[in-house]
């Protein structure tokens, strides 16, 4: 079930496009803000504000790589880009050490479901490499120190 | 016109024309994948790259259109290396499970490949995997996603031909995978349109699934059994078992478009309660008798009566031959006019609706009619009746941007590629169509005044007609605004037109009034029995006979069944025809049923009537016939035979033509030859060489005999009485996936959908907080029986539907003779 | 130089619609509005400008493409994808100065007769969204958003549409299918964007960085955009430097500013005093250089005739220590996980030399793994829909031309070279 709150944005979402379906995306985000994951109802939901088939609404869902589709991610889904530039400057022997401190492999999240850890592909932050994104933000020029310490201030 | 070379030919095609078409004209074939007509291009799967002098490029076939004065080439040693180079690819993920494939052996891949290379293959990683078991997502449609080339043409041709668009891309890149929502059941059609356009082996039919290969498999071409729309099938068979139904693009004018019906419906022939011996009533048993004693018995109790104490239905799903037959018979032979082809319809109805709809005037095809600068589709729940000019109107006026507009009394898939919708109340569209035509004499009133019947649409007000039928005047204002746009209109007009006698005398003075204001008019009746117009061409009715003309009066199949409640027929000849279960009113149908003193049925199956026999004559199903079916368009197609009936079943042809044998010594020789007798009887057969016209048929030619327009004059109905929360107008029809009771037989068919369903409107449900699913109980007329709910959104609020289809819960018990639109109570139940 | 560009990144409060007012902020506009469409577009094609995005278009002729007729409803969409790795220019102007780039839009909205612009912004940058989201708020307070702009009757809504992870998203039709709700797929062409674009309405997309020189070109002038830099491809070009280098960064420098220049001069040369082995001038699509091409001028063209391009200006250094098949490894691993999936070759293609890379780069190569690859270059180059695969293909030629021996060598010794 989509929030009151959900549903009236996600009705303000549409007033910005032509067609009702172009607010599927953000929709899903603001969904995915809000319950940290897309369901089957959730997409259902969606679906059904729109006006749209489902199937429409889990082909988004499923193309775009930032959706967590069914897979709830902890508290913190922390990114580390795993492109060039990054990998230039050290990304992997970061990510082991990541893994370390985090007890966990990458694609994994804490027992405690605060931590996941992902690689993802170029963030954009390439002259700041390595880098990662803890959910909204960027954290850049990273060092094996820099994200001991960003690891365990974790929430 | 342009004119181009290819491969050094010069040819000259229309604009607009696809290099693939082009080619293919000039005599070329280029290989393609994701390609499929009748749906959006998407230049994808790279395969029917080709050379365009000038162009560094090679540039798709299959969505680039020609340019003048270039050259081009399909063949050359770099168009030969790139079709094997997308092969290798397309193979590097493909399952290559050949062996337990569906597909092999006429799969589009193998073949391609066989043609094209690679020899061998270089992939040698692991391969991506969707799945390790085969999984369902309908009763009827099966998936292997291993095998999937990402040509999505299940999702286009979901989308745009058949209008659900339930399936969907899930996923990126390789790992992209064309499935259902959440990989779930679907609630969908269920008309295999993706299986069918499927290259591979993804999409497969589960109810086929190792049931043969196809080279083991025997074909043979016929007419689909169920609607009149008359779509081409090929039928195929294993040990005398039919195990498949295809459409083929290079067959009938469906290419291979079919619905549930036509592709699942097959295995009628199969069902193990088939009859398979004549049945005479000793006592209160059936024994079985030999053919020669049934004939024998049934001639004496035909022969021996008062002729006006006589009569016989016939079923409109025979073939041409077989009703032509059946009417000589009745009329030659035992020399009664009582000769009727549907217990639903009321004859003079029958005879209104055939002169308003012009059908003696000659053919006309779907194709022809969404040439119109409008569509107006009237009286028919085309979706659910004939779904395949559904898919027809949908994909050309999406594609050529022709005008649709739909007045109906329920909501239905099509309304969402019309441009106006009109809802009005059951049975009122008399109502609606006279207020129309009043409306269009309010302006037009000098070019309408000699329409013969208008005075008509002036003698009743507007108001109170749009207030019988429940329709804004807006709405009808922006419809006759269309008619005037227009210059070239089409009009289909459905079923509802026979179910409910008002319509067709506004229908036929709506057309003429069109005519007289100069438009080209074209009209396409839709009916839902197979061979519903050809049983009218052949005379079987009681107001006209062969090629419509005229004929002493006989009694229609409600006049004979309301002499047989007086206890004044003497015998019935009652041939594939269920009139217990279709006769709105099932307690009527069968006290007069039991009246009648010999009552005879030819089935294939124990029905409601032939439970009430004296005598069974068990007869063959579609697969089992040949011989000719004229579908609604005009169109006659030739069927042919693919298995042995079981038991003793002899054709309906093979058993009339024993009687016609036995009661006048008349030899009746082939199928054929009588086609010879209808061409010299019929007019509008004359001269149809079905060999001549292939799969695609011939069409029937203007009859030199028309029907009278008539009808009934529209009343302003009483509006009516459904004040109470829970009660409902109720109307019928047919469901998607049924078509009369004879589909009913078929298992796949009735495993689309277990039980019975009602449907009524959202407006309604949110207000008795009656929701989607629930179970509910309708009751009226004493009866009442349990359904399921379904709700839709833009239904009339106090309109239910519950299809006619339904053994366990036969809809004519909610009907009592006299009262066309009954009304029913609805209310949810906890198990 | 003088900056332009990035003359307010770092000023305190330069997100503001205050400072920017301060600072001359749309005045630019207010100068358009008194200009008509068509003096607007000619002066942007008399200035030379040329996408930012990666081809190098010329923006005022794509403008010219806008049918003029007013009934038809037209739309603008900037192109804030930024996903060539490498590239990091347009997030430093949407985070540090988005009015620039709103005043941009405004102007090309208002010279191509659109009624709605979206910006197009990449998922991961959810800070510039909220950024971009405030400032056009504060653009609307002012007016300079929304009814009768600067009284001249134009009217223009604009809205930010996040992406949500997706590269192929950057590409224009695909762009497109996104922010109509739809699978980020390349859509065929023609018809054209400016013709059959956004809801099959005539559209202009353009990415940040050249929207957000058209200020200044209206304030400036288009003379004194065509002076800086090379006759063919004038103006201000913001480079991106990032890799083995001492001073990885952003770089405001006149087009056609030699890579030379770019690392030594401006990023601070090769780190850790290791040797120079080789660049990336134009984010992964673009084929390497090495030493002996580093003369050369970066722009449009003079990369163009090198063989690669200046694409969107993500120049990646990389130094004796770096591994040419994890490198490539890396880059085509990027481009099979970022394939839409449409076309076979791209699809099956790309996913196909990952898998022999990877085993190259872990050591499990086989005899015939580099004929393969080289072969299945030509297999799916100039056959695919869009040139997302292309890309691919050049960024992996660039490398086995180059550095052919480093991929025997790991064919053979089961190990790396370098
Ligand atoms: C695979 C692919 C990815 C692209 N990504 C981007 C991008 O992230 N940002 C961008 O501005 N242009 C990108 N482009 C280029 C756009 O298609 C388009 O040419 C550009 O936005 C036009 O704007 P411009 O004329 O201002 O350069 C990409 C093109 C391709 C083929
Ligand atoms: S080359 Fe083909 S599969 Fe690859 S991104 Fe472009 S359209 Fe998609
Ligand atoms: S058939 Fe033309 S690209 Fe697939």
């Amino acid at each position: 079930m989509l929030s009151a709150n959900l549903i009236e944005e996600i009705k303000k979402i549409q007033a910005r496009y032509h067609s009702k379906k172009s607010a599927c995306m953000a929709a899903m985000q603001s969904v995915q803000r809000e319950k940290g994951f897309l369901s089957k109802d959730d997409m259902t939901d969606v679906a059904r504000l729109l006006e749209i088939e489902p199937v429409e609404v889990e082909e988004v869902g499923a193309f775009y790589t930032m959706y967590n589709v069914e897979k709830p991610v902890g508290r913190n889904h922390v990114q580390v880009c795993r492109n060039l530039s990054c990998s230039l400057l050290g990304a992997e022997h970061l990510v082991r050490h990541m893994e370390k401190v985090l007890g966990i492999k990458t694609g994994q999240t804490t027992k405690d479901g605060k931590v996941t850890l992902s690689l993802v592909e170029c963030l954009g932050s390439c002259g700041t490499a390595p880098m990662m994104q803890i959910n909204d933000d960027y954290y850049e020029n990273l060092t094996e120190e820099k994200v001991t310490v960003i690891l365990k201030g974790l929430k | 016109m342009i004119t181009l070379k290819i491969n050094n030919k010069e040819i000259t095609v229309k604009d607009g024309t696809l290099i693939l078409d082009a080619a293919k004209e000039a005599g070329f074939d280029i290989p393609t994948f994701c390609y499929q007509a009748r749906i959006s291009g998407l230049g994808s799967c790279r395969m029917c790259l080709i050379e365009i002098e000038g162009q560094k490029k090679l540039q798709p076939a299959c969505i680039t259109p020609v340019i003048p004065g270039v050259s081009i080439l399909t063949e050359s040693s770099s168009i030969s290396s790139m079709r094997s180079a997308m092969l290798e690819f397309l193979l590097s993920n493909h399952a290559l499970d050949c062996p337990v494939c569906d597909k092999a052996g006429e799969c589009e891949l193998q073949d391609m490949v066989y043609k094209h290379g690679p020899r061998n293959g270089r992939f040698d990683e692991v391969k991506i995997r969707f799945h390790e078991e085969d999984y369902a997502i309908s009763p009827v449609i099966g998936k292997n996603s291993n095998r999937c080339g990402q040509c999505t043409r299940c999702v286009r041709v979901c989308r745009e031909i058949v209008g659900r668009g339930v399936l969907g891309v899930m996923g990126r890149g390789a790992h992209q995978e064309e499935t259902s929502f959440w990989k779930t059941e679907l609630d969908c059609d269920h008309c295999g349109m993706c299986i069918e356009v499927c290259p591979v082996g993804c999409f497969m039919r589960r109810p086929y699934r190792y049931k043969a290969r196809p080279w083991d498999l025997k074909s043979s071409d016929t007419v689909c059994p169920y609607c009149a729309t008359g779509c081409r099938i090929t039928v195929e068979s294993r040990n005398g078992e039919v195990v498949r139904s295809i459409a083929r693009n290079s067959n009938g004018f469906n290419e291979n478009m079919l619905c549930a019906r036509g592709r699942f419906g097959y295995d009628i022939s199969n069902n193990a309660d088939r009859l398979t011996t004549p049945l005479l009533k000793v006592g209160v048993r059936f024994e079985p008798v030999s053919w020669g004693r049934a004939i024998e018995v049934l001639k004496e109790a035909l022969m021996r009566p008062a002729p006006e104490k006589v009569g016989g239905v016939a079923s409109a799903r025979l073939t041409n031959e077989e009703l032509y037959l059946f009417q000589k018979l009745m009329r030659k032979v035992v020399k009664t006019p009582n000769v009727d082809s549907s217990s639903r319809w009321d004859a003079s109805a029958v005879a209104s609706f055939i002169s308003a709809t012009g059908m003696a005037e000659g053919p006309s095809t779907a194709y022809e009619c969404m040439e119109s600068d409008m569509t107006f589709i009237v009286g028919s729940q085309i979706s659910d009746e004939n779904p395949v000019i559904d898919y027809i109107v949908r994909y050309v006026s999406a594609a050529a941007r022709k005008a649709v507009v739909i007045a109906s009394a329920r909501p239905m898939k099509l309304d969402s590629s019309a441009h106006l919708r009109l809802r009005h109340l059951p049975g009122r569209l008399g109502s609606l169509l006279l207020a129309a035509v009043s409306m269009l004499n309010k302006d037009n009133s000098s070019k309408l005044g000699n329409v013969k019947g208008i005075e008509a649409a002036s003698a009743v007000s507007v108001e109170e007609l749009l207030q019988s039928c429940g329709v804004e005047v807006s709405d009808v204002n922006a419809l006759i605004e269309r008619f005037k746009r227009a210059e070239t209109i089409s009009i289909m007009a459905g079923t509802d037109f026979l179910r409910y006698k008002e319509g067709s005398f506004s229908l036929g003075l709506l057309i003429a009034s069109l005519k007289a204001m100069g438009k080209k008019i074209r009209v396409l009746p839709l009916l839902d029995r197979s061979n519903q117009r050809g049983a009218w061409d052949m005379g079987v009715s009681p107001v006209f006979g062969p090629g419509y003309e005229a004929v002493s009066r006989g009694m229609s199949c409600e006049e004979m069944l309301e002499k047989a409640a007086l206890g004044e027929m003497d015998a019935m000849y009652v041939v594939g025809e269920d009139i217990a279960a279709m006769y709105p009113d099932e307690a009527f149908a069968k006290a007069s049923l039991s009246k009648v003193k010999f009552l005879a049925v030819q089935a294939s199956f124990m029905t409601e009537t032939a439970k009430l026999a004296h005598l069974i004559l068990p007869s063959a199903v579609f697969v089992e016939k040949s011989g000719t079916m004229t579908n609604q368009e005009g169109r006659i197609q030739a069927v042919y035979p693919l298995v042995k009936p079981p038991g003793e079943v002899r054709t309906d042809f093979d058993i009339i033509a024993s009687l016609l044998d036995a009661a006048a010594s008349m030899a009746v020789g082939s199928s054929a030859s009588v086609f010879e007798e209808i061409k010299k009887q019929v007019s509008s057969y004359a001269g149809a060489e079905i060999s001549a016209g292939g799969a695609k048929g011939v069409m029937v030619k203007a009859s030199d005999k028309r029907l009278e327009r008539g009808g009934d004059k529209p009343e302003p109905g009483v509006p009516f009485k459904t004040d109470k929360v829970n009660s409902y107008i109720l109307v019928t029809g047919n469901h998607l996936y049924y078509s009369g009771t004879l589909s009913s037989r078929s298992s796949i068919l009735s495993g689309l959908l277990k039980e019975p369903i009602v449907e009524i409107s959202k407006l309604r449900a949110d207000e008795t907080g009656l929701s989607d699913g629930d179970k509910v109980i309708v009751s009226g007329n004493g009866f009442s029986a349990k359904f399921a709910l379904r709700v839709k959104a833009n239904a009339m609020k106090d309109v239910c539907f519950i299809p006619e289809n339904f053994n366990d819960a036969p809809v004519n018990r909610f009907f009592k003779k006299g009262e066309p639109i009954p009304a029913v109570n609805i209310t949810g139940f906890k198990e | 130089m003088e900056k332009t560009l990035l003359k307010n990144v770092g000023k305190p409060d330069s997100l503001t619609i205050g400072a920017y007012l301060a600072g001359g902020g749309y005045k630019a506009a207010e100068d358009a509005f008194k200009m008509t469409p068509d003096e607007l577009i000619q002066r942007i094609k008399d200035s030379g400008l040329r996408g930012r995005g990666g081809a190098g278009f010329s923006t005022g002729l794509k403008w010219s493409f806008i049918p003029k007729d007013p009934t038809l409803a037209k739309y603008l969409c900037c192109n804030a994808d930024e996903g060539e790795p490498g590239t990091f220019k347009d997030r430093v102007i949407m985070e540090n100065d988005p009015h620039l780039l709103i005043e941009g839009m405004i102007i090309t909205s208002y010279a191509i007769g659109a009624g709605a612009a979206y910006i197009y912004i990449r998922g991961e940058f959810a800070r510039s969204a909220k950024i971009l989201e405030q400032a056009i708020l504060e653009a609307y307070a002012k007016g300079y958003l929304g009814g009768n702009i600067f009284g001249s009757g134009f009217s223009l809504d604009m809205h930010v549409h996040r992406g949500f992870g997706a590269y192929i998203c950057g590409e224009e039709t695909a762009l497109l299918e996104s922010i109509e709700g739809l699978r980020g797929q390349p859509r065929k062409k023609p018809p054209f964007p400016a013709l059959s674009g956004l809801y099959a309405k005539p559209t202009v997309i353009n990415n940040v960085e050249t929207l957000a020189c058209v200020p200044f070109i209206i304030s400036k002038g288009a003379d004194w955009f065509k002076t800086i830099g090379p006759e063919k491809s004038p103006g201000p070009k913001l480079y991106c430097v990032s890799g083995h280098v001492n001073k990885p960064g952003i770089f405001e420098l006149p087009m056609g500013t030699s890579l030379r220049e770019i690392i030594y001069n401006h990023a601070g040369g090769v780190r850790h005093g290791k040797k120079f082995k080789a660049v990336i001038p134009g984010g992964v699509s673009a084929p390497l250089l090495i030493e002996k091409d580093l003369d050369t001028p970066m722009d449009f063209d003079s990369l163009a005739q090198k063989g690669t391009m200046l694409g969107s200006g993500g120049i990646i250094v990389m130094d004796e220590t770096t591994c040419m098949v994890k490198t490539a490894y890396i880059i085509n691993r990027f481009f099979s996980h970022e394939s839409c999936g449409k076309c076979t070759p791209c699809r099956e293609g790309t996913t196909w030399m990952t898998k022999i890379l990877r085993r190259l780069e872990s050591g499990t190569g086989r005899q015939g793994d580099v004929e393969l690859l080289e072969d299945l270059c030509g297999n799916i180059f100039g056959r695919t829909f869009c040139p997302l695969s292309d890309g691919a293909v050049m960024a992996l030629r660039g490398a086995l031309k180059n550095f052919r021996e480093e991929f025997v060598y790991h064919v053979e010794h089961k190990k790396c070279m370098a």
